[in-house]
Protein backbone atom coordinates (compact mmCIF):
# COMPACT_ATOMS: atom_id res chain seq x y z
CA UNK A 1 0.00 0.00 0.00
CA UNK A 2 1.75 3.16 -1.06
CA UNK A 3 0.79 6.69 -1.79
CA UNK A 4 1.04 7.65 -5.44
CA UNK A 5 -0.36 11.20 -5.27
CA UNK A 6 1.19 14.47 -4.24
CA UNK A 7 -0.02 15.66 -0.85
CA UNK A 8 -3.42 17.42 -0.87
CA UNK A 9 -4.19 20.33 1.49
CA UNK A 10 -6.53 18.05 3.46
CA UNK A 11 -3.82 15.44 3.82
CA UNK A 12 -1.32 18.04 5.03
CA UNK A 13 -3.88 19.25 7.59
CA UNK A 14 -4.41 15.69 8.84
CA UNK A 15 -0.65 15.11 9.08
CA UNK A 16 -0.18 18.41 10.94
CA UNK A 17 -2.83 17.34 13.49
CA UNK A 18 -1.09 13.98 13.90
CA UNK A 19 2.28 15.70 14.46
CA UNK A 20 0.70 17.88 17.17
CA UNK A 21 -0.57 14.73 18.91
CA UNK A 22 2.87 13.15 18.58
CA UNK A 23 4.55 16.24 20.04
CA UNK A 24 2.19 16.21 23.06
CA UNK A 25 2.62 12.47 23.60
CA UNK A 26 6.42 12.80 23.33
CA UNK A 27 6.50 15.62 25.88
CA UNK A 28 4.35 13.67 28.35
CA UNK A 29 6.33 10.44 27.84
CA UNK A 30 9.68 12.19 28.29
CA UNK A 31 8.52 14.06 31.39
CA UNK A 32 7.04 11.00 33.12
CA UNK A 33 10.26 9.06 32.43
CA UNK A 34 12.39 11.84 33.92
CA UNK A 35 10.10 12.01 36.99
CA UNK A 36 10.29 8.23 37.38
CA UNK A 37 14.07 7.91 36.98
CA UNK A 38 15.24 11.17 38.57
CA UNK A 39 12.69 11.60 41.37
CA UNK A 40 10.72 8.43 42.15
CA UNK A 41 13.57 5.89 41.96
CA UNK A 42 16.01 7.94 44.15
CA UNK A 43 13.18 8.53 46.64
CA UNK A 44 12.64 4.79 46.86
CA UNK A 45 16.28 3.77 47.23
CA UNK A 46 17.70 6.74 49.15
CA UNK A 47 14.76 7.80 51.30
CA UNK A 48 12.86 4.50 51.55
CA UNK A 49 9.71 6.01 49.99
CA UNK A 50 8.33 3.54 47.40
CA UNK A 51 5.13 5.52 46.78
CA UNK A 52 6.73 7.54 43.96
CA UNK A 53 7.64 4.43 41.98
CA UNK A 54 4.26 2.84 42.75
CA UNK A 55 2.53 5.86 41.22
CA UNK A 56 4.94 6.95 38.48
CA UNK A 57 5.68 3.39 37.24
CA UNK A 58 2.17 2.70 35.89
CA UNK A 59 1.71 6.36 34.82
CA UNK A 60 4.90 6.24 32.75
CA UNK A 61 3.99 2.77 31.43
CA UNK A 62 0.72 4.10 30.09
CA UNK A 63 2.38 7.27 28.76
CA UNK A 64 5.00 5.15 26.96
CA UNK A 65 2.39 2.85 25.41
CA UNK A 66 0.37 5.86 24.26
CA UNK A 67 3.46 7.50 22.79
CA UNK A 68 4.49 4.32 20.94
CA UNK A 69 1.00 3.94 19.53
CA UNK A 70 0.81 7.61 18.39
CA UNK A 71 4.32 7.31 16.88
CA UNK A 72 3.27 4.21 14.89
CA UNK A 73 0.18 6.08 13.66
CA UNK A 74 2.37 8.99 12.54
CA UNK A 75 4.94 6.82 10.76
CA UNK A 76 2.28 4.63 9.10
CA UNK A 77 0.83 7.78 7.50
CA UNK A 78 4.02 8.10 5.44
CA UNK A 79 6.67 10.79 5.01
CA UNK A 80 9.17 9.36 7.54
CA UNK A 81 12.55 7.89 6.67
CA UNK A 82 13.55 4.69 8.49
CA UNK A 83 16.28 6.33 10.61
CA UNK A 84 13.76 8.97 11.71
CA UNK A 85 11.21 6.31 12.66
CA UNK A 86 13.86 4.32 14.54
CA UNK A 87 14.98 7.48 16.35
CA UNK A 88 11.38 8.20 17.43
CA UNK A 89 11.13 4.82 19.13
CA UNK A 90 14.69 4.39 20.44
CA UNK A 91 15.17 7.81 22.04
CA UNK A 92 11.88 7.39 23.91
CA UNK A 93 13.41 4.71 26.16
CA UNK A 94 16.34 6.94 27.17
CA UNK A 95 15.80 9.48 29.98
CA UNK A 96 15.64 12.99 28.42
CA UNK A 97 15.71 11.32 24.96
CA UNK A 98 12.10 12.22 24.30
CA UNK A 99 13.02 15.92 24.51
CA UNK A 100 15.47 15.42 21.64
CA UNK A 101 12.65 13.83 19.63
CA UNK A 102 10.70 17.06 20.01
CA UNK A 103 13.23 18.81 17.77
CA UNK A 104 12.66 16.21 15.03
CA UNK A 105 8.87 16.46 15.37
CA UNK A 106 9.00 20.27 15.24
CA UNK A 107 11.18 20.12 12.12
CA UNK A 108 8.58 17.84 10.49
CA UNK A 109 5.86 20.31 11.49
CA UNK A 110 7.73 23.20 9.94
CA UNK A 111 8.33 21.21 6.73
CA UNK A 112 4.57 20.55 6.58
CA UNK A 113 3.90 24.22 7.26
CA UNK A 114 6.11 25.17 4.31
CA UNK A 115 4.32 22.63 2.10
CA UNK A 116 0.93 24.06 3.18
CA UNK A 117 2.07 27.60 2.45
CA UNK A 118 3.38 26.65 -1.00
CA UNK B 1 -11.55 -0.74 47.95
CA UNK B 2 -10.10 -2.07 44.70
CA UNK B 3 -11.31 -5.55 45.70
CA UNK B 4 -14.93 -4.39 45.69
CA UNK B 5 -14.37 -2.64 42.37
CA UNK B 6 -12.79 -5.74 40.78
CA UNK B 7 -15.92 -7.12 39.01
CA UNK B 8 -16.74 -3.63 37.69
CA UNK B 9 -13.20 -3.05 36.46
CA UNK B 10 -13.23 -6.47 34.81
CA UNK B 11 -16.60 -5.80 33.14
CA UNK B 12 -15.37 -2.42 31.86
CA UNK B 13 -12.12 -4.05 30.62
CA UNK B 14 -14.06 -6.70 28.67
CA UNK B 15 -16.47 -4.11 27.22
CA UNK B 16 -13.55 -1.90 26.15
CA UNK B 17 -11.85 -4.98 24.64
CA UNK B 18 -14.95 -5.78 22.60
CA UNK B 19 -15.08 -2.17 21.31
CA UNK B 20 -11.35 -2.32 20.48
CA UNK B 21 -11.61 -5.60 18.57
CA UNK B 22 -14.77 -4.43 16.77
CA UNK B 23 -13.02 -1.27 15.61
CA UNK B 24 -9.87 -3.14 14.65
CA UNK B 25 -11.83 -5.64 12.53
CA UNK B 26 -13.91 -2.87 10.94
CA UNK B 27 -10.76 -0.96 9.98
CA UNK B 28 -9.03 -4.04 8.57
CA UNK B 29 -12.07 -5.04 6.50
CA UNK B 30 -12.45 -1.43 5.25
CA UNK B 31 -8.79 -1.32 4.18
CA UNK B 32 -9.04 -4.70 2.44
CA UNK B 33 -12.15 -3.45 0.61
CA UNK B 34 -10.75 -0.15 -0.65
CA UNK B 35 -7.53 -1.80 -1.74
CA UNK B 36 -9.44 -4.14 -4.00
CA UNK B 37 -11.24 -1.04 -5.34
CA UNK B 38 -9.84 1.71 -7.56
CA UNK B 39 -9.39 4.14 -4.67
CA UNK B 40 -10.17 6.99 -4.37
CA UNK B 41 -13.75 7.08 -5.61
CA UNK B 42 -16.32 9.42 -4.00
CA UNK B 43 -18.06 6.44 -2.36
CA UNK B 44 -14.89 4.86 -1.02
CA UNK B 45 -13.59 8.20 0.30
CA UNK B 46 -16.87 8.75 2.19
CA UNK B 47 -16.70 5.17 3.50
CA UNK B 48 -13.14 5.66 4.75
CA UNK B 49 -14.14 8.91 6.48
CA UNK B 50 -16.95 7.12 8.35
CA UNK B 51 -14.59 4.31 9.44
CA UNK B 52 -11.96 6.84 10.47
CA UNK B 53 -14.47 8.83 12.55
CA UNK B 54 -15.48 5.62 14.38
CA UNK B 55 -11.81 4.80 14.90
CA UNK B 56 -11.14 8.20 16.50
CA UNK B 57 -14.28 8.40 18.63
CA UNK B 58 -14.66 4.80 19.77
CA UNK B 59 -11.71 2.54 19.01
CA UNK B 60 -8.91 4.81 20.25
CA UNK B 61 -10.52 5.56 23.66
CA UNK B 62 -11.34 1.84 23.92
CA UNK B 63 -7.65 0.92 23.50
CA UNK B 64 -6.60 3.35 26.21
CA UNK B 65 -9.27 1.90 28.53
CA UNK B 66 -8.22 -1.68 27.71
CA UNK B 67 -4.63 -0.91 28.71
CA UNK B 68 -5.40 1.20 31.78
CA UNK B 69 -7.98 -1.24 33.17
CA UNK B 70 -5.99 -4.32 32.15
CA UNK B 71 -2.82 -3.12 33.89
CA UNK B 72 -4.85 -2.22 37.00
CA UNK B 73 -6.42 -5.70 37.09
CA UNK B 74 -3.04 -7.38 36.52
CA UNK B 75 -1.39 -5.40 39.34
CA UNK B 76 -4.30 -6.13 41.65
CA UNK B 77 -4.24 -9.86 40.89
CA UNK B 78 -0.40 -10.11 41.05
CA UNK B 79 -0.47 -11.89 37.69
CA UNK B 80 2.75 -10.46 36.29
CA UNK B 81 4.60 -13.53 37.63
CA UNK B 82 2.38 -15.92 35.66
CA UNK B 83 3.12 -17.24 32.17
CA UNK B 84 -0.23 -16.49 30.56
CA UNK B 85 -0.28 -12.74 31.27
CA UNK B 86 3.04 -11.82 29.55
CA UNK B 87 1.96 -14.01 26.59
CA UNK B 88 -1.37 -12.18 26.45
CA UNK B 89 0.39 -8.80 26.77
CA UNK B 90 2.62 -9.54 23.77
CA UNK B 91 -0.42 -10.34 21.61
CA UNK B 92 -2.38 -7.27 22.80
CA UNK B 93 0.71 -5.12 22.20
CA UNK B 94 0.92 -6.49 18.62
CA UNK B 95 -2.81 -5.81 18.08
CA UNK B 96 -2.41 -2.25 19.44
CA UNK B 97 0.60 -1.65 17.18
CA UNK B 98 -1.36 -3.00 14.22
CA UNK B 99 -4.18 -0.62 15.09
CA UNK B 100 -1.63 2.22 14.98
CA UNK B 101 -0.58 1.16 11.47
CA UNK B 102 -4.23 0.93 10.34
CA UNK B 103 -4.98 4.39 11.77
CA UNK B 104 -2.04 5.88 9.88
CA UNK B 105 -3.15 4.30 6.61
CA UNK B 106 -6.78 5.39 7.17
CA UNK B 107 -5.56 8.96 7.78
CA UNK B 108 -3.51 8.87 4.58
CA UNK B 109 -6.49 7.58 2.57
CA UNK B 110 -8.82 10.15 4.17
CA UNK B 111 -6.40 12.81 2.91
CA UNK B 112 -6.97 11.58 -0.64
CA UNK B 113 -3.85 9.44 -1.17
CA UNK B 114 -4.30 6.53 -3.54
CA UNK B 115 -3.43 2.93 -2.73
CA UNK B 116 -1.67 0.26 -4.68
CA UNK B 117 -1.59 -3.44 -4.13
CA UNK B 118 -2.01 -4.57 -0.56
CA UNK B 119 -1.59 -8.26 -1.32
CA UNK B 120 -2.73 -10.38 1.59
CA UNK B 121 -4.75 -7.59 3.21
CA UNK B 122 -7.83 -9.83 2.98
CA UNK B 123 -6.14 -12.23 5.40
CA UNK B 124 -5.61 -9.55 8.07
CA UNK B 125 -9.10 -9.79 9.65
CA UNK B 126 -8.61 -13.55 10.04
CA UNK B 127 -5.21 -13.04 11.65
CA UNK B 128 -6.80 -10.54 14.06
CA UNK B 129 -9.53 -13.06 14.92
CA UNK B 130 -6.92 -15.77 15.58
CA UNK B 131 -5.00 -13.40 17.88
CA UNK B 132 -8.20 -12.45 19.74
CA UNK B 133 -9.13 -16.10 20.18
CA UNK B 134 -5.69 -16.77 21.69
CA UNK B 135 -6.06 -13.79 24.05
CA UNK B 136 -9.48 -14.99 25.23
CA UNK B 137 -8.22 -18.55 25.78
CA UNK B 138 -5.24 -17.27 27.78
CA UNK B 139 -7.43 -14.97 29.90
CA UNK B 140 -10.08 -17.61 30.60
CA UNK B 141 -7.92 -20.71 31.09
CA UNK B 142 -4.96 -18.89 32.73
CA UNK B 143 -2.48 -21.71 31.96
CA UNK B 144 0.38 -21.93 34.51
Amino acid sequence: MTSADGPSALRLDLEAAQLRRLEQASLIEATTLVLLVCVAVPLKHLAGLPIGVAVMGPVHGLAFLTYGWVAIQAVAGGGWRRPEAARLLLLAVVPFGGYFNLALIRRKKSELGSALAA
Amino acid sequence: MLDTLYPWLKAAHIAAGIAFVGGLLTGSIALATVQSDRFPTPASTAFIEVVRAWDRRVTMPAILLVWALGLTLALQGHWFRSVWLPAKLVIVLALSAWHGVQSGVLRRLAGGASTRGGRGSGAVPFAILAAVLTVVLLAVLKPA
